[in-house]
């Protein structure tokens, strides 16, 4: 155990290291700390919490593991202490010493509380915290609103949140102020996911039961979080019931969720553990089994996936907290024929971590961990007595340690330093005879360290101005490539009254990963292939402003941002790439830079019998490729959009509750098309004698500058209801309504043959538009037991 | 329970309305293209002891008429590599773009005389017509690959279901960034049956095994009495990138997942492939 004296040793070293500007941080005479937890009745922490002392208008959120430290002068004080759907608690308090104290707030009995996701002190504090461009999500609200097939899903509820986009129809792919969905940062527990969707990003990996928030960074990143350039999506599970053993789960359209916690050691720790799998195998495996006689018949491939959450934690004691995550998930593609045809295509994350909590003093606390993070996919054909097989792979083994100090109310300060070994499976091919005559094997292995160093310091200069600023220095080691960056971070906030501040923060970002794939969505085959020779690393950098006000009695804020983000060494491949089983693979990339700006508007209720919130984004993104490698570049090196460009993008989301048992709820979204490109000419090829009898009729699309052509402006209405059923209302039904009025929005558009019917003979040619979901209502049952 | 069959009766309410409304989930849509302007569109495998031939079409609009345009003002010249400039007269085999049998592969334009070609002649092509448009190529002969040997092994399995697989193997050079495309045709070749659709065709680069022995086969599909001719051609990068790209842009209109491809043309002022064929047959009859 390292004592709270070469705690601070280390921490001072680091920071005089980095020169850093404000080291009067020893502790003011007249002031002491209060520390603690605030948690629920059943034990759960409450991320996001607030504690606060109203008569001298100071006050601090508790952070993602419920904790809180606040610095006050010394004398009698009362504590206000708030979180959405419990009841508030007030304590008052004789401040001669530090003190710890922990908060056990009863959940709420007035309903209102239920319906509102955040409420007016939340507000407050998004008011005043420095940070900006950050978007929390608690699960009450994901569960609340309408999703597809039923299917709660916190990526898309983001989705719903200004500057924040979906890659196409009912997707889970973030594209976040113009960056692509792989420049995310998507944390498990704090652990690398590499791949966060399921169903060819349908849908996301995280299971709503086993969640207990989101918070999603746009911009103004925090100096802990580093190694994607757009975005952080800071997932936290529950810890479970700390109290008793409670199951909750639910039957839906697609899927079944099982969940199980309760208290280890009469309260002393909790476990949870939470299970979900699809049933489309089941209906597919039945219509097949009908169907099997029928000689034209083709069967369903089955298709189904699954995950399983589980966390523990522990309290050694007051002063040390074990906490063990870990996740596994999969989807399993298959198909067998009866003429010895089988293939099965399976891919998934797996990731576990044990993190060590431990409080040195009020003042000053740790957390260690060390973790894993896999992700694979496989896929094998067989046809007779030949195999093929292909796969990749991705395994990280991380270690980090975080330090928070607070020497008084106006610091708060953070260090540490993470490192993680990388291995990079890029491509795994084999081929293989039964009679052993062809036995061909093929395996890509890279390996790369990672490793940075990091502190910050919140401060609080006044009333009015609080001001915050990071530096991170990451590198990354992969052979004998070395590559290193300086990452400074900086945000402050300028109140200039209790009703509005101001706000602004720069950030740049290393990424020394990237995603190898070439398509416009995510697919399981992507893999990610590490900065080595011609392929350096991502950089961007982000400004960013802002102003908030608070509207009405305290229950609306309005906060209006804009933003200039500009990247270097941005990566695309060049067309006809080679992305499968390549040893040369860096000589696919093509390096080029991004610029995007935007302005996002917000204005959210959190009180009340509606709540809700209104935000519209107005965004450019660009990219540019210059020619080079022996290629054109894109577009001849020419400006030209991504296709998640989008210049408009509207949505309204209203939360209802209508009485005691029923919540009524509806999302509206309208963007601009997505980007696409559509062939401009078409010629024929025959191929050579011996291909084909006759003329091959397939044209051959002539394509002109990348994503030229926009698809018609996408919009839909959600609507959803929980009706609450049980005498003690621990069972609900809830009903979605996706795309409620039927838009058919534009998933992709081609060209198609038109073909006179009984000849065969190609008389035109058409564009076609396709949409992928009509209205699709679902009902599903959840139950707490 | 009652509250249940309310749910279920509007969850039905609202599925046939899904019914009703949802299932057609493509429409025909009006696009506006921006103008384009049609270019050259050239096709040429030269083959040792065969008259030179090619086809020359334009590219069209996509949305614009069907029947190909066939230039009829367009002057074709082939540079042997003894520097001898061969016209190829425009003389389209008409015929060929209704025979569905054959398998003759339709062209605009022909020479006179066979080619002689060996492995390592360069040829040169020209094209252009009185539009002022003009197109050009080089290319080079390979030497053809042999191929070592191919086999057939019958399964486990008795009356119309044995069947046997098909192996044939032959030798990569050590030299770097080699493609091939392999066919396996059946039938007589007397009959013409190598001019018809290949029962497979393949085709495949040797960067992952350069210098190595290639053994490729079929699943169990040829039956006793099967003549098989394997036909193993050497092509050149551009020929095989060509292919690739025309292949990448045909799947990319109309799959959503695809980036659309650029035509890797090895032809210099319009669109195309001019490439000379090094082909090696090995013929087997299952028995």
């Amino acid at each position: 155990m390292l004592p709270s004296s070469a705690a601070r040793y280390f921490l001072l070293l680091l920071f005089i290291g980095l020169g850093w500007p404000h080291l009067a941080w020893s502790q003011q005479a007249s002031r002491f700390t209060i520390s603690g937890t605030v948690r629920g009745p059943r034990g759960e922490t409450l991320p996001g919490a607030s504690v606060a002392v109203p008569a001298l208008n100071t006050g601090t959120a508790a952070d993602s593991l419920g904790r809180f430290s606040l610095a006050l002068p010394a004398g009698r004080h009362q504590l206000a202490v708030a979180f959405i759907g419990y009841q508030s608690l007030t304590r008052d308090i004789n401040l001669t010493r530090d003190q710890r104290l922990s908060f056990a707030l009863e959940e709420s009995n007035n309903e209102l509380d239920e319906v509102v996701v955040e409420g007016t002190a939340t507000l407050q504090e998004k008011l005043k915290t420095t940070q900006m461009g950050v978007e929390r999500l608690t699960i009450r609200e994901a569960k609340l609103l309408p999703a597809l097939f039923g299917e709660v899903d916190i990526l898309k509820t983001l989705q719903l949140k200004p500057g924040i986009q979906s890659g196409g129809e009912g997707t889970s792919g973030l594209f976040v102020r113009g960056g692509s969905s792989d420049q995310n940062l998507v944390l498990l527990d704090n652990t690398l996911v590499y791949n966060p969707t399921h169903l060819f990003g349908l849908f996301s990996v995280f299971n709503s039961d086993a969640v207990q928030s989101v918070d999603l960074y746009k911009s103004g990143f925090p100096a802990e979080f580093g190694g994607r350039l757009s975005s952080v999506v800071d997932v936290k599970l529950r810890e479970g019931d700390r109290q008793n053993y409670v199951a909750t789960g639910g039957v839906g359209l697609i899927s079944s969720r099982l969940t199980y916690e309760g208290p280890i050691n009469k309260g002393k720790g909790s476990f949870i553990v939470s299970g979900r799998r699809t049933y489309f195998d089941v209906f597919t495996r039945a219509i097949n089994e009908a169907n099997k006689n029928k000689e034209d018949y083709s069967p369903i491939p089955d298709y189904y996936f699954y995950d399983f959450n589980a966390k523990a934690n522990y309290s050694l004691s007051d002063k040390d907290h074990l906490f063990l995550t870990g996740y596994l998930g999969r989807d399993t593609f298959g198909f067998n024929s009866a003429g010895g045809f089988n293939f099965d295509f399976s891919w998934g994350n797996t990731v576990g971590s044990l993190r060590w909590n431990h409080v040195f003093s009020p003042k000053l606390f740790s957390n260690t961990s060390v973790s894993v993070s896999d992700y694979k996919y496989d896929l094998t054909n067989k046809l007779d007595q030949f195999s093929f097989g292909l796969g990749s792979r991705i395994t990280d083994y991380s270690a980090r340690t975080d330090f928070e100090y607070t020497p008084n109310d106006r610091h708060v300060m953070k260090a540490g330093a993470q490192l993680t070994q990388h291995k990079f499976g890029v491509g795994r091919l084999d081929a293989n005879s039964g009679d052993g005559r062809i036995n061909f094997g093929s395996d890509i292995n890279y390996f790369g360290l990672d490793g940075a160093l990091y502190a910050s310091d919140n401060y609080k200069a006044s009333d009015k101005l609080q001001l915050e600023g990071g530096l991170r220095l990451s590198g990354f080691r992969s052979g004998s490539n070395q590559y290193g960056g300086i990452e400074p971070r900086a945000s402050g906030r300028y109140s200039i009254n209790d009703r509005t501040s101001l706000k602004a923060s720069y950030a740049m970002m290393y990424q020394y990963v990237h995603l190898v794939t070439n398509s416009g969505a995510s697919l399981p085959t992507d893999i990610w292939y590490p900065s080595r020779l011609s392929v350096k690393p991502q950089r961007s950098q982000q400004l960013s402003s802002g102003a908030s006000f608070l509207l009405g009695k305290g229950d609306y804020l309005l906060t209006n941002e804009v933003y200039y983000k500009w990247g270097q060494n941005q990566v695309d491949f060049r067309d006809g790439a080679q992305l499968f089983v390549n040893p040369e693979l860096d000589a696919e990339f093509i390096f080029g830079k991004s610029w995007s700006y935007g302005n996002e508007l917000y204005l959210e209720k959190k009180t009340g019998k509606t709540t809700g919130w209104i935000g519209y984004t107005l965004a450019w993104s660009w990219r540019n490729f210059q020619p080079q490698r022996g290629t054109n570049g894109i577009n001849n090196g020419r400006d030209f959009h991504p296709n998640y460009d989008r210049r408009h993008n509207l949505t309204v989301v209203v939360l209802h509750q209508l009485n005691a048992r029923i919540n009524l709820t509806a999302s509206f979204i309208y963007t601009s098309g997505n980007l696409t490109t559509l062939p401009l000419g078409r010629f024929g090829v025959q191929d050579i004698p011996g291909s084909s009898v006759g003329i091959d009729p397939r044209p051959v699309p002539i394509y002109p500058d990348r994503n030229s052509y926009r698809l018609i402006p996408y919009h839909r209405l959600d609507l959803g209801a929980v009706y609450k059923i049980g005498t003690q209302r621990n069972q609900d039904l809830t009903l979605s309504i996706y795309n409620a009025y039927n838009r058919r929005n534009a998933y992709f558009v081609f060209f198609d043959t038109v073909r006179d019917r009984p000849s065969g003979r190609t008389t035109g040619f058409q564009a076609r538009q396709a949409s992928l979901f009509p209205i699709i209502p679902s009902l599903t049952y959840n139950f707490r037991f | 329970m009652s509250l249940l069959s309310k749910w279920i009766g509007l969850l039905g309410v609202a599925s046939l309305w899904l019914g009703l409304t949802g299932c057609n989930l493509e429409q025909d849509i009006d696009v506006e293209l921006p103008s384009y302007s049609a270019e050259l569109a050239v096709e040429c495998y030269l083959e040792a002891g065969k008259r030179p031939s090619l086809t020359v079409t334009t590219t069209v609009p996509y949305l614009g008429a069907v029947v190909p345009q066939l230039p009829s003002n367009v002057t074709v010249r082939l540079t042997l590599p003894n520097g001898t400039v061969v016209p190829l007269a425009f003389q389209p085999n008409y015929q060929a773009l209704t025979d569905t049998v054959s398998g003759i592969k339709f062209y605009t334009h022909i020479g006179r005389d066979t080619l002689v070609a060996r492995a390592g002649d360069v040829f040169k092509l020209e094209v252009s017509d009185t539009q002022g448009r003009r197109v050009t190529g080089t290319t080079t002969m390979l030497a053809p690959i042999p191929i070592d040997s191919v086999e057939y092994k019958f399964n486990d399995k008795s009356g119309s279901e044995r069947k046997a697989y098909f192996l044939t193997s032959f030798l990569d050079p050590p030299t770097p960034n080699d493609c091939y495309r392999l066919q396996l045709h059946r039938g007589d070749p007397a009959k013409g049956a190598l001019l018809k659709r290949p029962e497979t065709d393949n085709s495949f680069e040797d960067r992952l095994l350069n210098g190595q022995r290639f053994v490729l086969g079929t699943s169990y599909r040829f039956s006793k009495g099967d003549t098989v001719t394997a036909t193993l051609y050497h092509t050149d990068a551009a020929f095989y990138r060509f292919r690739q790209s025309v292949r990448d842009a045909r799947n990319a209109n109309g799959n959503p997942f695809a980036q659309p491809s650029a035509i890797f043309s090895n032809v210099q002022g319009g669109v195309g492939i001019f490439s000379v064929l090094s082909p090696t047959r090995a013929t087997r009859i299952i028995r």
